[in-house]
Formats: structure tokens, sequence, C-alpha cells
């Protein structure tokens, strides 16, 4: 069993609907994507969604055994020692991905089962990402999320008070279908400074008992996460951004957060899965990040730490087929051997052959005012003002 | 593929050579071991070295946690056991049920895809740095210096680890013994030396900076109690070497004061801590503090293994460079100072079904297990020097 060849494909991701932060209001259903196929000399293809610069990399794959994944991953991470992760870490993600596909489908078994875990199950909580919503739109999203049975929500916020205490009333009573006192999160994308965090924080939970607050500071600053975390009542969650063990260390060591956000950022799910475990021993608990088709969810599945995993479902797998759902607010995985996902192929082509006109404005830049003073949205940015 | 049932073996074997270390200077010359074998409804079975003194243990998790399920589900399982134990603690001899059910779990797991342990962790086949480690306070200054060539010159070894805490001066004498052993195989030795916790932490830094007048260490093991995180910490800024601690911690959890006082420089890791599953957690948690890992002594060199999956992985004890039990074999070989796993499926344990019956006893005889004589008087206080008596028991070697 060897590696013999990979492909990247690009495509323009159109979504069902915008998504948008703090940092973007007004929002955009496009993305520029990609997908990674490895491939290997018994015609089995690993997949992955992402890809980026794999060339790179791939001489220290070419003719090794996928299944010895860590170990490649450990060749990767050493290859790029000098520049470090910050700006590589794409592509060892997406390749990381592909490998485990691989590893679980040379196993002819899904991938939760390869890591481990006891139930191709994992909890979830809708993440709206949809501070380009309408009150209404809003209510509709939480809703259909709830009446599959999740009984938690994570709300965009931070530019407009009154506003943002009004729509976490509309996520609580859309998701009160499925819970007496849902889970009730809240997100600021690192748009404010500590202070205004806890400053705000203490209007919010004069309203709402919340269950986290999200990157209410920016993502390196452990002093400031962690006067956030002592002077609120509701748990900070943070690290989305990270892209090492490394990275989280300060985080943890200093003991600045309550709730650590784990992805694919930190280097695949080789990197994810030391995050954790690093966690665990800290008995904090870590979120599984959203990511298409709910990949993740295997995972975070064999995960001892993990809490719950955000599910945005904005409609972004048109040329994906994939082998879970949500039900009893739980991801649901599959039995198909590995992500279990497959590529259609066809739809992939009509993508790349009919990209939209319009240039996409992921990933967003920064707003203006973060961190010193709120820039309120403007007429026109969002619906619902 | 579901478990159906376990079976459990115990055993005792002579050992090659009088084994003991600061607690007990007259040491032992029997071991003892248990043989676990998980059974699954296709067939294959998992084996688990360990659990010898909760057998009983093992076979109620079983019963309760483990029977029809899948052990390719293992991480799953483990949380399921060490849950179920939640409120007593999965410390302790609980830790001992879960850790050796665990290793027959990830065994099961990597056979049922008929490939060895380190490829279904996702590691590469390499050579896995490792030491040669006495045990031998018992012996005789010549005894010690033949084993420790023996290790350089026939195994390959380039650096050992030696009991002390005793007797400074001899210590001082049989690291100069060792470092001279290993010369013949490296320029700069690795030496190791390990006080198994007879030392208060003050002594401990007396002690290493008398030794560190004269040798280059590379760690010193166990230096203070197994909890005194603020005592190693002491030690560890007081000191050259790098203090190198938890052998005898359990959990992950048990790991979070060494973690967040910085209280070692290398963490000891094996799969008797929460089996493999949690070994693994540990590595991971130690790897965030960019720490290095060394796996303890295990039968057969099976933690080689592990090794190839830990990205902060420094080197593994060896005590025995052939397992002396009789009961198995491993296809971890040790060549040129490296241990080198093998490619049979799961961990390449084999039983040796003849000499396991012929040495299988009922319970664990007097003597032969790890530490039979329990912590030395004087420990953290003031050393007691061996006996008269203890002299003359370790004077006979390994004849009965």
């Amino acid at each position: 069993m060897k590696i013999t060849g990979y492909r990247v494909e690009n495509y323009t991701m159109q979504m069902d609907r915008p998504i948008a932060d703090s940092n973007y209001p007004s929002g955009d259903d496009l993305m520029p994507s990609s997908l990674l196929w490895i491939e290997t000399d018994e015609g089995v293809s690993g997949i992955a969604p992402g890809g980026g610069d794999v060339e790179r990399f791939f001489h220290l794959l070419e003719g090794q055994d996928p299944r010895e994944v860590v170990g490649l991953w450990r060749r990767m991470v050493d290859y790029v020692h000098k520049g470090g992760l910050v700006a590589v870490g794409g592509p060892i993600s997406s390749i990381d991905i592909a490998l485990w596909d691989l590893k679980a489908k040379l196993a002819e078994e899904p991938l939760w089962q390869t890591f481990g875990a006891l139930e191709g199950r994992t909890k979830a909580y809708a993440s709206g990402i949809g501070y380009c919503l309408s009150d209404e739109d809003l209510f509709v999203f939480y809703r259909r999320m709830a009446e599959r049975g999740v009984d938690g929500g994570k709300l965009k916020i931070g530019l407009d008070m009154t506003a943002d205490l009004r729509r976490i009333g509309i996520m609580r009573d859309a998701l009160s279908v499925a819970s007496p006192r849902p889970q009730l999160m809240i997100d600021v994308n690192e748009y404010w400074s500590p202070k205004q965090a806890v400053r705000f924080m203490h209007e919010i939970e004069k309203h709402y008992d919340i269950t986290w607050i999200e990157e209410p500071a920016r993502r390196w600053d452990y002093e400031g996460l962690s006067q956030v975390s002592r002077q609120i009542k509701a748990a900070v969650a943070t690290a989305e951004n990270l892209k090492s063990i490394g990275e989280v260390y300060p985080l943890i060591h200093n003991q600045a957060v309550d709730i650590i956000n784990v992805s694919t950022a930190t280097s695949g799910f080789t990197g994810c899965r030391q995050v954790a475990h690093l966690a665990y021993a800290y008995e904090l608990p870590v979120s599984m990040m959203n990511c298409q088709a709910n990949y993740m969810a295997h995972l975070a599945a064999a995960l001892p730490n993990h809490l719950s995993m955000e599910v945005v479902d904005p409609g972004r797998e048109h040329c994906l087929d994939f082998d879970n759902h949500i039900e009893e607010g739980f991801i649901v995985l599959g039995d198909k051997p590995g992500l279990g996902i497959e590529v259609n192929e066809q739809k992939l082509r009509a993508l790349q052959e009919n990209p939209p006109v319009r240039k996409s404005n992921f990933p967003f830049a920064r707003r203006e005012g973060a961190g010193a003073y709120v820039k309120g949205v403007e007429d026109g940015e969002v619906p619902w003002k | 593929m579901k478990i159906t049932r376990m079976e459990s073996t115990l055993y005792a074997f002579d050992l090659d050579r009088r084994m003991g270390d600061a607690n007990s200077p007259s040491g032992r010359i029997r071991g003892s071991g248990c043989v676990v074998e998980l059974h699954t409804d296709e067939g294959l079975v998992g084996i688990g070295l360990g659990g010898v003194g909760v057998r009983p243990q093992m076979q109620g998790m079983v019963e309760q946690l483990l029977q029809g399920q899948d052990p390719r589900r293992v991480q799953g399982l483990w949380k399921r056991m060490v849950d179920k134990h939640f409120k007593g603690g999965h410390d302790g001899l609980i830790n001992d049920a879960i850790a050796t059910l665990d290793m027959a779990l990830w065994d099961l797991k990597a056979k049922a895809n008929d490939e060895p342990l380190w490829k279904t962790l996702g590691g590469s086949k390499q050579p896995i740095h490792c030491y040669a480690s006495d045990l031998g306070i018992p012996l005789s200054d010549d005894e010690l210096a033949a084993w420790f060539k023996r290790m350089a010159s026939e195994c390959g070894f380039r650096g050992g680890k030696l009991k002390v805490g005793l007797d400074q001066d001899a210590d001082i004498r049989r690291l100069e013994l060792m470092e001279r052993a290993f010369k013949q195989t490296a320029e700069a030795p690795m030496l190791l030396i390990d006080a198994n916790e007879y030392w208060a932490p003050k002594q401990a830094i007396r002690k290493v900076a008398e030794m560190e007048e004269r040798f280059d260490l590379t760690w010193v093991e166990e230096p203070a109690r197994r909890w005194d995180y603020l005592g190693l910490r002491r030690i560890k800024d007081a000191v050259r070497t790098a203090v190198c601690a938890g052998e005898n911690l359990d959990t992950l959890g048990d790991f979070l004061p060494y973690l967040q006082h910085r209280a070692a420089d290398v963490i000891q890791v094996s799969y008797g801590m929460g089996g493999i599953s949690c070994a693994l957690q540990i590595a991971d948690a130690a790897f965030g503090y960019e720490l290095p890992i060394t796996l303890g002594g295990s039968p057969g060199s099976i933690h080689a293994h592990l090794a190839t999956v830990m990205p902060n992985f420094m080197t593994m004890e060896v005590i025995d460079p052939v397992a002396p039990d009789g009961v198995f074999t491993s296809d971890v070989r040790i060549e040129d100072g490296w241990a080198i796993p093998g490619d049979k499926p799961g961990l390449g344990i084999e039983i040796d079904r003849e000499a396991l019956v012929k040495q299988a006893v009922e319970k664990v005889p007097p003597g032969a297990g790890p530490s039979p004589f329990g912590r030395r008087p004087g420990a953290g206080l003031y050393e007691v020097l061996p006996t008269e008596a203890e002299r003359a028991e370790a004077a006979k070697g390994v004849a009965q």
C-alpha cells in the first residue's frame, strides 16, 4: 500500500445562504474552496475538503504507506520547522485528513471507529453565523435545528447591544421547543477588547444565562481572556484561530479560558487530537468547530472531553454526498468507510465551469474599531436594522 | 466483531539476575505476571500483560462493560471503564485492571486490521532509542560492571540507568563502572540515575550536586515523592541534570500538577497508566509543554509501538533485552542499541502454551512482586545502608 499521487480541484463554493460575523456583518455566500485526493497503488483514494500547496509536501508522502499517518504528520511538521506552521498549516491539515480517510477506508470501517469511538455520534449545537440574517430568518434557522433536537445555539454579536439582546431572545425562543432552557452561546470574533467584553457581558448576563462567550478578546491574549473569564459568569471559549498545540499552550497553562475550540486548523485530525488531550489534562472541555459535511464529528465522537460540535448547515455541500445527519440533537455518523464523503465529480465540474461572476469576500477582514470602539452597523449593511 | 469472554493466567518465573532498588537492596530473584486473553466471536484473541492483583476486577469489567462490544472502539470502551469507576477513582488497583484490558483491546484492534499495532496507531516503523536499566542495587560491583558491559557489547546500548540512593560513595563508584562500560559504544554515554523516591528534596540536591562534580548526568529519576511537585520543582531548579518523574502516577489528571508547576523536565509514561489510550493522552499533554517523554520498561519492550507515534518521545527503558518470563515472545527486538518493532499483527506477542501451563501459579509466590519489601525505612529522612543480612542475601545471586 503506497501513496502514488494526488489531485487538487479548486472551485467557488456557493452556499444556500450568506454567513456573517461582527467583522463583516453584511456577509457573503461565496467561498473559495478546494478538494484534495491522495491516491494509492491499490486504487483507493483519500479525500479531504481543502488543498493548498500540497506539492510542497508530496515528496514526503510519495511511496509511503498512508496508514502511517501520524508518522507522516510528524514528517510534514518537522519539514516546515523553520518557518513554522502558521503559514503552511492548510495543506498539512488537508493531507492529514485525507490520510486518515484512507486509513479508515483500508480498514473498511468508518473513521470514528478507527479513532476508537464507541458510537458514531456527537452532540451538536446550532450556529447561524448569521449576523446578516433578518430576525425572521434567524428564527427559522434555529427552529429548524431545534426540530431536530438541537438544544443549544450560538449567535454572532458585538456591534449593537439592543439588537444583540433581541436576537439572543429570538434564538432562545426558537430553541425552546428542544429544551426549556436551551444552551445560549455568543461569539464576537475578537471584535472587543477585554474590558469591553466585561462591560457588555455584564449587560447581557442581566438578561440571559449564557453558556459561553467565544473569542471575547484576541486569540493570543491569554491575560485578557483570563481577565474576562474572571469577571463574568459565562465560560470563555477560544482557540479556533490558533495553528498548533504550541500556540494553545499559553491559554491552557495560564488557565486563561474555560473551553477550547478545536478544529482542523491545528494541522488536521492528528494535531487536533493533541490539543484535545492537552485540554483533557486540565479537565477542559473542547468544542469542535464547524466544517463542510461535519466530517470532524468523526474525531469529536472519540474525544473523552468533547462538549458539542458546531453545526452551521449553510448548504455548502453541492458537490459532496455525505453519510451523516442530525438526529435528537446529535450528529449521527453513518457506517460508510472513511469520512463517508463522496465527491460528485459531475457537479464539481459544473461548479468549476460556471464560476460566479462576483468575487468572494472571504476571509473577512477585521472591522474598523475592533478592540477600540464599536463601529455600529450602517444603513443597508444588515436586514435587521 | 464482539468480545465474548476473558481468560487470565497467573505465572511466575526466575530472573536472570537479582533485582532491586533503594527500597530493596537484597533484591528478588523471582518475577510474576499475568496473561490476559480477550476472546472475540471471530476467533481473534487480544493479549494484555498485567493485572496480577486484579483478576476478579478485570473479570467483572469484561462481563459488565466489554462483553458484546466491538474491541475496535477501544477509546470509547476505555472511557466506559474509567467512567464506571468514577466515585472510587480509576487509580490504584482499578487502574491496573483498566490498563491491562485496554492493552488487550488495542491488540485486538490491530489484529482486526491484520497489521502491527504501531501501524494501527499511525506510526512508521523506525528504530526506537532506548537504554539499559540495571535494577541492580543487589549486584556486586563486578556483577554490575559485567552486566553493563554485556549490554554495551552484545546489545549495543549507549547509555544506562543506575539505581542509587542508599550509599553515596558506592553510587559514585558504580556510576563510574557504568560510564566505563558504555564508553565501548559511545563517546559520551547517556548516564541516568534513579532514586525511587528514597530521598527528600534537599537530600537529592546535595547528592546530585556531588555526583555532578564528576559526571554529566542526563536525568535523575524520582528524586522526591511522586506527588511532591513543589519538591521536584525545587530539585529541578537546583541541579543541572533533568528531573524525570511520573512513573508511579496512574491517570492523566495525576499529571496536572507536574504540568501546571513544570515540576519535571522529562515525563515518564507507560501503558500501566490507564492503558495505551491514556498513555497517548499523557504524551500529547506533555507535547503541549514541549516536555520530552520516556517510556518505562515493558514486557517484551512493547512500548516501542507507542514510541512511534509520540512526537516528543525521547528514550525507552529496557530492563531485559529478551523477556525472562519464558511464557511469551515479542517481535520487538533490540538491535545495535535500538528497539525495532516487528511486523506481526497486534502487539506481536505470542504465548508459549506449554511454558504457560508449566509456569502457571495459583497466586504470586512471596517475593515475586515488583516491590516485595515495600518502602525502605529512612526514606525521605536518612539513608539506611544495606544490613549484613541484606548483603548476605544479595550475595547469593540467583541461586535458590
